[in-house]
């Protein structure tokens, strides 16, 4: 993982506008899919997120993931619609201690009355940029054989 | 001294084990191998201790396998989140080690690295002390997330020495009153008031736990013991806005009018009564103060009641798990005794109480102190069947889970039981 790719995880999570969402297995191997409200980078790169709930869904894949070597996904959608894809896996449950405890006050202070089952630290393993124009540009150079062709033909006017 | 040590390059025993349950988790494997091995603490991990932010031992209730009483760390935290409640052992019976790599501790294995691991963080009361000038951590002492009272540090089943083979708690009570200044009972409004501190710190306790000996005196035997435990609860929910707040108490199998009377007048959710060994002859042999003043069925009785005034799930039992074929008088086979062990769980699972373990710790001063725990797949295969239990009677363990305490690798597992909820 390069610095530039972590200053553009660190740029886009900084950006309010931008929406985090984190993919999880669940037993069956079904994904499941939400909202990342709280989701920061640290100073190692490791992402953090914040599970409010201890019997949410998540909470208990990204358990099963950490107990299992099971992968899980964060996208990230920015405002001129960027989006990042960083396949990771879990690192360690915070559930006690300074860090936690920080987090702690951290989601009360914006949710109210609110608790916080653990705080999830998330080794970034790969990114993929999948940002849309990106993509279509590399798509059209690599592999000109998916284009339809009549994208192509001469129009005559 | 410092044991460091190879980065791991062989296979462990661990591994060879781990490899043969693929369905449990390496971590509650790891768990439950360093609680049966017990640890060793090395002169470079205590020094990497720092009292300020780590938690160091504090009532030392129970004793240690080396027999010392000594600033360690009190018990170590995994990367899942799990505890392990740690005993110190001598390196000449071949215990894991925590030494330091990198900065960080770890727990090593014949000099290979295992896991990296955390101290259990210092709550901010730690620093603190009472008005009796005793330091708050000897009053009520903390687990990650719980809060533990152990108010009357004695047994009276050791009066007519009838106290439990496993246990050492009066040998902990007379260290504990020479070393650590400790009071044998304590008094319920200065628990209160420490309780009342410790809450001060936002984000950090999810439970309040208390458990002390039996108390056999009363109108009738163990009223004494109840209306000391109401005594303590009541000062405790002083610091509380309902009247009923997250707690566990491990007490004496009580009838039901008393367990009525506990639940009726304080904040108490949750009830374990620990029968210790899933056999009545063993349970008569290991326990003979309980067997004397309850008996074997009778103490089962009683947890049955106890689910009419706590709830479903809100009951359990506790086992220690590898007596029951400790010496010559223990189950020949591990095959005989986990299948009589889980038989008689599954007896009270179905009507509603669930058993946990605790891996026993030979200590040196007790009557089994000189026999060896059982294997390492032992204690994974009752992990196992005792969370399949839960699975098949939908039996939530919240109350012991690992957050609230911690110390049973079988509610480790559970922290993935079903939600029945969401069949709704």
């Amino acid at each position: 993982m390069t610095d530039e790719l972590h200053k553009r995880i660190g740029t886009l999570l900084a950006d309010p506008g931008t929406i985090a969402t984190i993919a999880t297995l669940e037993e069956s191997g079904a994904p499941c899919c939400v909202p990342s409200l709280f989701l920061k980078q640290d100073e190692s790169g490791m992402l953090v997120h914040l599970e409010l709930l201890e019997t949410s869904s998540t909470h208990r894949n990204l358990l099963r993931s950490i107990w299992f070597d099971r992968p899980v996904s964060v996208t990230l959608s920015g405002r001129e619609k960027q989006v990042l894809v960083i396949s990771g896996r879990p690192h360690k449950a915070l559930v006690s201690g300074s860090m936690f405890t920080a987090c702690y006050r951290e989601v009360r202070s914006r949710m109210g009355d609110v608790d916080l089952a653990a705080v999830w630290l998330i080794e970034q393993l790969q990114i993929r940029d999948e940002t849309y124009l990106i993509r279509k540009a590399q798509e059209e150079a690599l592999h000109p054989f998916y284009q339809h062709l009549d994208r192509l033909v001469i129009h005559h006017e | 001294m410092s044991f460091v040590l190879l980065k791991r390059a062989v296979k462990t025993d661990l591994d060879k084990v781990a490899a043969r349950y693929p369905d449990v988790p390496r971590l509650i494997i790891l768990k439950t191998d360093v609680q049966r091995r017990g640890v060793f603490y090395t002169d470079a991990a205590i020094e990497l201790l720092d009292e300020a932010q780590h938690q160091t031992t504090g009532t030392h209730i129970f004793g240690a396998r080396d027999g010392r009483t000594a600033v360690r760390p009190e018990s170590l935290l995994l990367r899942d989140g799990t505890s392990i409640i740690t005993t110190p052992t001598p390196m000449e019976e071949d215990p894991y080690v925590v030494d330091v790599l990198e900065g960080e501790p770890w727990l090593f294995d014949n000099g290979m690295s295992v896991e990296s691991v955390d101290y259990w963080p210092a709550p901010a009361y730690y620093a603190k002390s009472c008005r009796s000038g005793v330091p708050m951590k000897r009053i009520v002492s903390a687990r990650p997330q719980r809060l533990n009272i152990f108010p009357y540090r004695y047994c009276t089943f050791w009066n007519d020495a009838k106290g439990c083979a496993f246990c050492d708690i009066v040998v902990q009570l007379k260290k504990g009153r020479e070393v650590l200044k400790i009071p044998a009972k304590l008094d319920p409004v200065e628990v209160g008031e420490v309780i009342g501190e410790a809450l001060k710190e936002e984000g950090r306790f999810s439970t309040i736990f208390l458990t002390s000996g039996s108390i056999t005196g009363g109108v009738r035997p163990f009223d004494d013991e109840v209306d000391y435990y109401i005594a303590l609860l009541k000062e405790v929910g002083k610091n509380f806005r309902t009247k009923k707040y997250p707690s566990q108490m491990i007490a004496t199998a009580f009838e039901k009018d008393q367990l009525k009377r506990l639940y009726a007048e304080t904040g108490l959710t949750s009830y374990t009564s620990d029968i210790e060994v899933l056999d009545e002859g063993l349970f008569n042999r290991y326990c003979p103060g309980k067997s004397e003043w309850i008996g074997y069925q009778e103490w089962k009785r009683r947890l049955v009641d106890a689910v009419d005034v706590f709830g479903p799930g809100r009951v359990n039992t506790g086992l220690v798990a590898g007596i029951e074929l400790a010496g010559p008088h223990g189950f020949k086979s591990e095959e005989i005794a986990l299948e009589r062990t889980l038989s008689e769980a599954e007896d009270l699972a179905r009507q509603g109480v669930s058993t946990v373990f605790i891996v026993w710790s030979p200590r040196p001063d007790t009557p089994l102190g000189s026999y060896k725990n059982a294997s390492l797949d032992y204690y994974i295969r009752l992990a196992r069947g005792l969370h399949q239990l839960r699975v098949k009677y939908r039996l939530p363990v919240d109350h012991d889970s690992y957050r609230n305490c911690g110390n049973h690798p079988d509610t480790d597992l559970s922290r993935v039981l079903p939600l029945w909820e969401d069949e709704l």
